[in-house]
């Protein structure tokens, strides 16, 4: 199955946000999807691109999207945020192809490192997470992720010192 | 004791690697230290800068027997989330010892310090009674969220080890989630020759 990979413009938005709403469906946390085409359009220009995969007739089946991080030990890095092929696209190469995309993209600005995230479940993810050479710290290191947002971020806000 | 915080420039950089490096020093890490004054020059303060820091300073006469008054630091960037949106992730958060447990109006506080990617078990302190307390460390975490705020983010996110029991509890008692245990989300990383296969067009 012939396809392309391009960077993404403002105009996909629209199609991003399907996508995003499809893996989360599949990721079974559909309602903590918050931000619409709308957030995305204005973020584009924020922060992130995306690579996307174009098949004949320019159908959007595939994204992947991505952003800068910085680690104090080893520098520059590329943090994959998200990667997604429509099931009815998968086992063709697509999702690698958009993977190498991003550590591409990445070493070309010099990065070290490629990092994301994957659900404990989502064992035909890992596989192939493993399959690219990548190591899982969490289970390896004990690294946990930690969040505040909502209130718990209201309050850590509330006891900033002032200027 | 008075202390101020502040954006860092990259005149800071060079208390910015020495603290870098006084942590690795102290967990016995060093030899994981790769980055560099330069390439904390080039990478914090170019155009398109992959983080930004922040500086807590003390007046010169609470200075260190070595001359230092740049004596904490956090460091951060921004990041995103495809279901929320605009976050800020905090990737070091370090106090030197002396200046641990200090608050500005002089009550003494223990706080949690170090929780930093590479920190270690040992160099972090909690203090039951004094969890509300609002020392240097806590002090920077609150400007990065108020940061993060200020940017229209609405996460603050960071990494914590699991075995890491008094950071963790710390953290929890703050009002944040564990979201690898309550969700399940493991980190993964590529780097080396994997990252090189990987990046084979």
């Amino acid at each position: 199955m012939h396809f392309k990979i391009r960077a993404a413009a403002k105009e996909d938005c629209r199609e991003i946000s399907r996508m995003i709403k499809e893996l989360a469906v599949f990721e079974k946390m559909s309602d903590q999807v918050k931000i619409s085409h709308e957030d995305n359009k204005t973020s584009v220009v924020f922060l992130v691109t995306c690579v996307f995969v174009v098949l004949p007739g320019f159908t959007l089946v595939g994204y992947a999207l991505y952003f800068y991080t910085y680690s104090t030990w080893t520098g520059r890095s590329v943090y994959l945020e998200d990667l997604y092929v429509m099931p009815e696209f998968r086992g063709n190469g697509i999702g690698k192809g958009l993977m190498s995309k991003v550590a591409e993209v990445g070493k070309k600005k010099q990065c070290v490192r490629l990092q994301l995230s994957v659900l404990d479940w989502n064992t035909p993810a890992r596989d192939f997470y493993a399959t690219k050479g990548a190591q899982d710290l969490t289970a390896g290191e004990g690294w946990h992720f930690i969040r505040f947002d909502g209130q718990s971020l209201d309050d850590l806000v509330n006891e900033a010192p002032e200027d | 004791m008075e202390y101020s915080i502040r954006a860092a420039n990259v005149e800071d950089c060079k208390d910015i690697a020495r603290m870098i490096t006084e942590l690795a020093e102290y967990e016995k890490v060093s030899e994981h230290v790769k980055v560099t004054q330069k390439d904390l020059e080039q990478d914090g303060f170019s155009k398109n800068p992959f983080f930004h820091g922040i500086i807590a300073e003390v007046p010169e006469q609470h200075k260190t027997k070595e001359g230092h008054t740049k004596i904490g630091y956090a460091l951060y960037f921004y990041s995103y989330s495809s279901w929320k949106g605009r976050a800020i992730y905090m990737e070091d958060l370090y106090v030197m010892p002396e200046f641990r447990g200090i608050q500005k109006n002089g009550l003494v506080a223990m706080e949690i310090m170090c929780m930093c990617m590479c920190m270690c078990r040992k160099s972090l302190v909690i203090c039951g009674v004094c969890l509300s307390g609002k020392g240097i460390g806590k002090a920077l975490m609150s400007k990065v969220a108020q940061l993060g705020l200020a940017a229209g983010c609405n996460q603050l996110n960071f990494t914590v080890l699991d075995w890491n029991k008094s950071s963790l509890d710390f953290y929890l008692n703050q009002g944040c989630f564990d979201v690898t245990a309550d969700m399940g989300y493991h980190c993964m990383r590529c780097e080396g020759e994997a990252l090189q296969h990987l990046a084979q067009p």
